[in-house]
């Protein structure tokens, strides 16, 4: 059944075979997204074809570290799957720029039992690998080292791609468009505008290497257990909307920045200037000095939230993953990989459905679009989407402001002196206070922000 | 080069390693296509009409450089196809492609 690869034949020299509609389905990226369609059309007795333009899936993916499992444990044997550690432990740290950390830790005892909340600490090159694996199992083919560069279109529906190789037209009655962040073809064809930079973020990482021993000693973990950090504030991102993480894996720790590319265009840092005084900060240097670094590695990350979102069917093709702008971050939640499965498992669906009845029109997978925004997928960007204009419009108070008088709130509420408690917190108190705009700026701020927990 | 240090040091705070660029991207594979796949539109653009060179400020891997003003040099081998630089010119000018047939970057890790 499985027709592994017509890569790596086709030279310039040789006669290149005709695969014209020899696929029901071609899928643009071999990404948790177009993985996820391919695999969901395949299972349904389709032959999908998956054009990779790295050298193998997961070579040109970059993503901060966690993977949220919920759609992927019913795609896969999941046990099977190349996994690093489930998070155990979530943490938020305030960080100010003069050094000061006030941070809040969760740790459920169920997150260390199966299923681990869904929530895991994985390696992209190995993880989409075999993630890619399943669907050529299950019965897609996949081309590496091809880039789609346009769409072909006639009478205003699209009918196929145009790839990178020599006569490398190839025509399907379906084409799933899931190239990611940058989404060139998406773009190029008009199916969806670039995104304006407020709505982009820039993201820089290094995966550094120590023994397994030293991560479980300095991160307190045992077994599979790992630690999600995520760190707000001037004294992660400067003066930026933004934030940095740290993820464990088994022997490495993935570690960096991500920030608006409004912010960084008037920065006067670099990305991989902000990374290493984020590295340097004293809540930070502890945790990763020594070891090596492995890889360096960078990309752009769709935030726009469901403003964003492109128009997701079209006559011929549909959009998933980053590609339609579906990632969430409601600065507590920070999701994309979950979204992507979901968006592409939706959109193999609706596409199993429409050519079921042999059509491929805009009406027959209106059923995708619907599906997505009943999902959680949807309704979680519109129910966040306030919140990245918002942080936005707040910049100075939360990523400057707050994190300096919590610091300076905690001091004062545990200073050992001889002044009664009471006075010190009185004078916790109005540093808050003063911070937020005394007790009526403080509850106009607490009604902008009253989603965020909600 | 990366040293710049605005936080205070503060007492019992080791010293991170603090890779330059160079040695940033030494630890990612790379294949060279041999050909530029970033450009720039209208060069009299950066030339005349920009001033913030804001590309530069962007890039996470040094690739677009304008120290002094002018049209800005492009690094393409540096290129780590982030796209940061494509949404962050304000006059839309730069030109991003793919590298083609399986060229550029690498990810091991990713």
């Amino acid at each position: 059944m499985s027709q592994q690869a017509v890569q790596e034949t086709d030279t310039a020299t040789e006669e290149v075979p005709n695969y014209d509609n020899d696929f029901d389905t071609i899928v643009v990226g071999a990404g948790l997204a177009g993985t996820a369609a391919a695999l969901t059309l395949a299972r349904q007795g389709y032959d999908p074809l998956v054009i990779e333009r790295g050298p193998s899936p997961g070579t040109k993916n970059v993503f901060g570290g966690v993977l949220y499992t919920p759609r992927i444990r019913e795609l896969t044997d999941f046990a099977d799957a190349p996994k690093e550690r489930y998070v155990s432990k979530k943490t938020y740290s305030m960080l100010s720029e003069e050094g000061d950390e006030t941070s809040l830790s969760i740790a459920p005892s169920s997150w260390r039992e199966e299923p681990h909340n869904d929530s895991w600490m994985v390696l992209r090159g190995d993880f989409d690998e075999w993630f890619a694996e399943q669907a050529v199992e299950a019965g897609a083919t996949l081309v590496t080292e091809t880039t789609v560069t346009d769409l072909i279109e006639e009478n205003g529906e699209i009918v196929g791609v145009r790839t990178d190789r020599p006569d490398g037209e190839l025509r399907a009655p379906m084409v799933v468009l899931a190239e990611g962040a940058n989404s060139l073809v998406s773009e190029g064809s008009g199916l969806k505008q670039q995104d304006s930079r407020d709505n982009v973020a820039v993201s820089v990482k290094e995966v550094r290497k120590y023994d397994r021993d030293t991560i479980e000693d300095r991160f307190h973990l045992d077994g599979q257990a790992g630690l999600a950090a995520h760190y707000f504030g001037d004294g992660a991102v400067g003066d930026a909307v933004g934030g940095g993480f740290l993820y464990t894996n088994k022997r490495t720790v993935s570690i960096g920045v991500v920030y608006s590319i409004e912010d960084a265009a008037h920065g006067d840092k670099t990305p991989d200037e902000v990374l290493a005084e984020f590295k340097q900060h004293p809540a930070v240097a502890p945790l990763v000095r020594g070891g090596r670094m492995l890889e360096y590695s960078a990309h752009a990350i769709p935030e726009g939230g469901p403003d964003s979102m492109p128009d997701l069917v079209h006559d011929g093709a549909v959009i998933v993953g980053d590609a339609a702008g579906l990632v969430l971050n409601s600065g507590i939640h920070l999701e994309g990989t979950n979204m992507a499965v979901e968006s592409g498992y939706h959109a193999g669906q609706a596409i199993a459905d429409a050519l079921d009845n042999g059509r491929t029109d805009e009406a027959a997978l209106a059923s995708y679009e619907t599906e997505l925004r009943n999902s959680y997928v949807v309704k979680n960007l519109d129910h966040y989407g306030w919140f990245m204009d918002t942080a936005a419009d707040e910049k100075e108070f939360l990523f400057d402001d707050l994190p300096r008088a919590l610091g300076q709130a905690g001091e004062e509420y545990f200073k050992m002196d001889d002044t009664p408690k009471e006075e010190h917190v009185s004078a916790a108190k109005q540093r808050i206070l003063t911070a937020t705009g005394g007790w009526f700026g403080a509850a106009r701020k607490a009604w902008k922000f009253r989603k965020m927990l909600s | 080069m990366s040293k710049a240090q605005s936080t205070p040091k503060v007492p019992d705070t080791p010293d991170v390693e603090s890779a330059s660029i160079e040695d940033r991207l030494y630890t990612v594979k790379y294949k060279d296509s041999g050909e530029s796949h970033l450009g720039i539109q209208i060069p009299g653009i950066c030339d005349e009409k920009c001033t913030t060179y804001e590309c530069t400020n962007v890039c996470p891997a040094d690739v677009w450089r304008a120290d002094e003003g002018g049209i800005p040099t492009i690094a393409y081998e540096n290129c780590l196809e982030c796209g940061s630089c494509r949404f962050a010119c304000p006059h839309g000018n730069v030109e991003w492609e793919y590298p083609e047939t399986g060229n550029g970057v690498s990810y091991k890790y990713g």
